[in-house]
């Protein structure tokens, strides 16, 4: 491997804590998904990672899986939000609070 | 032939049961034949069976009606020589009082009601008559208090009257726990309830134990027959319809007490200290009562304290050891007692319910048919000579005096100077109510035949009472006392002089009281109010100490144990757990806020939380 593992593995942490805090600090429900995708490939890449250090075909396989379940449910989620906005002309993640106690 | 006693108590129930039943869709004249028919049957069947109760007596069972372990009871009835006259007597005066309340209630709709609850409670004094164990006498017993519970509140839209009928049920009701605790506690001495068994034991028991178990019977006897310190409801019992008043007074519940003394006296006279004690509360009772009856203003009143006083007698007599005493004044007072309350409902009646004595006068003229058999009664009552409440009274005043005992002489003092109250309170009703002008009440309504023609026997039977068990010194020869055999208790053994002289006192005191009345009450009346009369009046303020003593306490505790342990402790408790409970979930409820950054941050903290942990633990190891 030209890239050592470690590299890997520091570079998909950084990649999923900005995922996180995107999700974590945005209240735009588009921001949300978009950070939701970061987290997602960040574990993708460590998948990848894994499965070129071990030389097994698993990790790739399953990183192909997560592309597809990835786009489904972007799709989704993006009609989703279309709904959303629609009922009530936002997209703001705070104005859908009725479930509150 | 035997089993035709049953008949005896079960006709009025099986009457009553009809009444109470269909009662309302019979025509009246029915229901009315039919409630005066199964008494009166009652009765033609007692003199039928009379033979039966000659020597040991007649003994019969029903049918088994409890049966465990060693506790057998059955249904079963004695007919002997003290419960034979005792149910003649019952069925007797009952039933002129049945005839008297049809004519009394005339014009009440509510007569199917009436004559089933009367029957009823015949049923149930004859119950207590004739059972042969201590359990169907309580069954009866309670009988008899239940029906003067419905009887006395029997007006019960006003509810002065529903008060009385609770009165009474509930002062009877304390009393009745002494009986009951007397029954269970002859169960367990005696692994039997026959009355037979208990009387023939009770020799082989210790002093003490006697003596407990015959104050028990006592207290039992006092709440029915409405002794000191049970006596509270009998004077309120007079909210009642006058036939009740007559049935409760004369025939079927007062006398109950009296009654349970004598079938039992075999065990209770072997406890002096008992006997003491009845003797010392009915002589008390007596005076009482008496002192009482001076005050009272209301017509039925007067009456019902005179009863209590006379009943006084009755347990004087048993406990000076003279049930034939006893068993001769029962009878008689039942007879002219029932007469004065029938003519007190008559007099009530013609002055359209004006009840103040002081309010009426002038009746003699005006009602002869009712003022010559009242006068009968009120003679027998104040023990005038020659009639039969003076025999009856005489008899008893002599047992107590024969005993010689310091006490027992004071009782018969006690009792002597009643004597001269109850002819002066007895002359004062007659005085106020008969003699002199019309006050304010003025006779307007009519009196049904009924009401006038049933007073006549009973005034026979109260003047001439006293051939029921004439004394020896008067040529007579005590049937009563012959009649009851081994069951009359002792005989007053007293020196012909004696005699006369004790005679001649009781005479000289009875017109002492009628000639004071008489110059007291005669020459028109003035009710003039004052600290005594009122004292009496209100019967020495019974009911405000009772209510001091008794009800105040009782409303203090409860009130604690309403407020304080019910709603403090218990409702707190529950409250409070869910009050606490509901706090808390208010305070964890503000974590759902709904909104989805909270809940993200929750995860992320969460994670963190755990990583943290993680490392935290490796760099340990």
């Amino acid at each position: 491997m030209i890239v050592p593992m470690s590299h890997i593995l520091i570079f998909s942490s950084i990649l999923f804590l900005m995922g996180l805090a995107c999700v974590l600090a945005r209240r735009n429900l588009i921001m949300i998904l978009i950070g939701v995708e970061i987290m997602l490939n960040a574990v993708g890449l460590t998948l990848v990672g894994a499965s070129a250090l071990w030389h097994q075909v698993d990790g790739q396989i399953f990183v192909i899986f997560l592309m597809a379940m990835t786009s489904a449910e972007v799709s989704i989620s993006l009609a989703m939000v279309v709904y959303l906005q629609r009922r009530k002309g936002s997209i703001n993640a705070n104005a859908f609070d009725e479930m509150r106690g | 032939m035997k089993s035709l006693l049953f008949l005896i108590p079960l006709l009025p129930l099986l009457c009553g049961g009809i009444n109470a039943l269909w009662g309302r869709r019979l025509p009246r004249r029915l229901a009315e034949s039919l409630a005066v028919g199964g008494v009166a049957a009652s009765f033609g069947l007692t003199l039928l069976l009379w033979p039966l109760s000659q020597g040991e007596g007649t003994r019969v069972t029903f049918f088994t009606w409890l049966h465990s372990g060693t506790l057998h009871v059955a249904f079963d009835m004695l007919f002997d020589r003290l419960a034979a006259p005792m149910t003649l007597m019952v069925t007797g005066v009952s039933t002129l009082i049945h005839l008297y309340a049809v004519g009394y209630m005339e014009e009440d709709e509510d007569y199917a009601r009436f004559f089933s609850l009367l029957n009823l409670f015949v049923f149930a004094m004859l119950t207590i008559t004739l059972a042969d164990n201590l359990l169907l006498l309580f069954l009866g017993w309670e009988g008899v208090g239940f029906c003067s519970y419905a009887l006395i509140g029997f007006w019960y839209r006003e509810e002065e009257n529903a008060l009385a009928g609770r009165k009474a049920f509930l002062v009877t009701r304390a009393a009745d726990v002494f009986l009951g605790i007397a029954i269970l506690w002859c169960f367990r001495l005696f692994g039997t309830l026959s009355i037979d068994a208990v009387n023939a034991g009770a020799a082989s028991l210790p002093q003490g134990t006697v003596t407990l178990l015959a104050l028990c019977l006592l207290a039992g006897a006092c709440g029915k027959s409405a002794q000191f310190p049970f006596m509270s409801w009998l004077p309120d019992a007079m909210a009642g319809p006058t036939p009740v008043s007559a049935l409760i007074h004369a025939a079927t519940m007062v006398t109950a007490g009296v009654y349970l003394l004598c079938r039992l006296f075999p065990l209770v006279s072997l406890s002096p200290v008992a006997m003491a004690a009845i003797a010392g509360v009915g002589a008390f009772t007596a005076f009482y009562a008496a002192t009482c009856a001076l005050g009272q203003t209301e017509i039925k009143r007067v009456l019902a304290y005179s009863t209590m006083s006379q009943v006084g007698y009755m347990f004087l007599a048993v406990g000076a050891g003279t049930v034939a005493g006893a068993m001769f004044h029962l009878f008689v007072h039942a007879f002219f007692k029932a007469l004065l309350f029938m003519g007190a409902g008559c007099v009530i009646h013609l002055l359209d319910d004006e009840r103040n004595i002081f309010h009426m006068g002038g009746l003699a003229r005006r009602a002869p048919a009712v003022f010559w058999p009242f006068l009968a009664g009120a003679l027998c009552l104040a023990g005038a000579p020659l009639t039969g409440g003076f025999f009856s009274k005489e008899g008893i005043l002599m047992a107590s005096f024969a005993d010689r005992t310091p006490y027992y002489v004071f009782l018969w003092g006690l009792g002597l100077f009643t004597a001269l109250l109850t002819a002066l309170y007895t002359f004062r009703l007659v005085y106020l109510v008969f003699a002199g002008e019309p006050r304010q009440a003025r006779p307007q309504g009519h009196l049904p035949s009924l009401m006038i023609w049933t007073m006549f026997p009973l005034a026979a039977a109260a003047l001439v009472g006293g051939l029921l068990n004439l004394p020896p010194a008067w040529g007579g020869g005590e049937v009563l006392r012959h009649l009851l055999g081994s069951l009359a208790g002792a005989a007053a053994e007293l020196t012909p002089t004696l005699e006369w002289g004790l005679t001649g006192l009781a005479i000289l005191f009875f017109l002492i009281g009628w000639l004071f009345a008489r110059w007291q009450f005669l020459p028109a009346p003035k009710e003039r109010p004052t600290p005594v009369r009122t004292f009496f009046l209100r019967g020495w303020q019974a009911d405000t100490v009772i209510d001091l003593a008794m009800v105040q306490p009782f409303r203090t505790l409860a009130a604690f144990f309403w407020k304080g342990t019910d709603e403090g402790m218990i409702d707190g408790l529950v409250d409070g757990a869910g009050l606490s409970a509901q706090g808390v979930g208010g305070l964890l409820r503000r974590m759902t806020t709904g909104r989805l950054s909270t809940y993200v941050a929750a995860f992320a903290w969460g994670l963190a939380a755990m990583l943290g942990w993680f490392l935290l633990w490796t760099l340990i190891k």
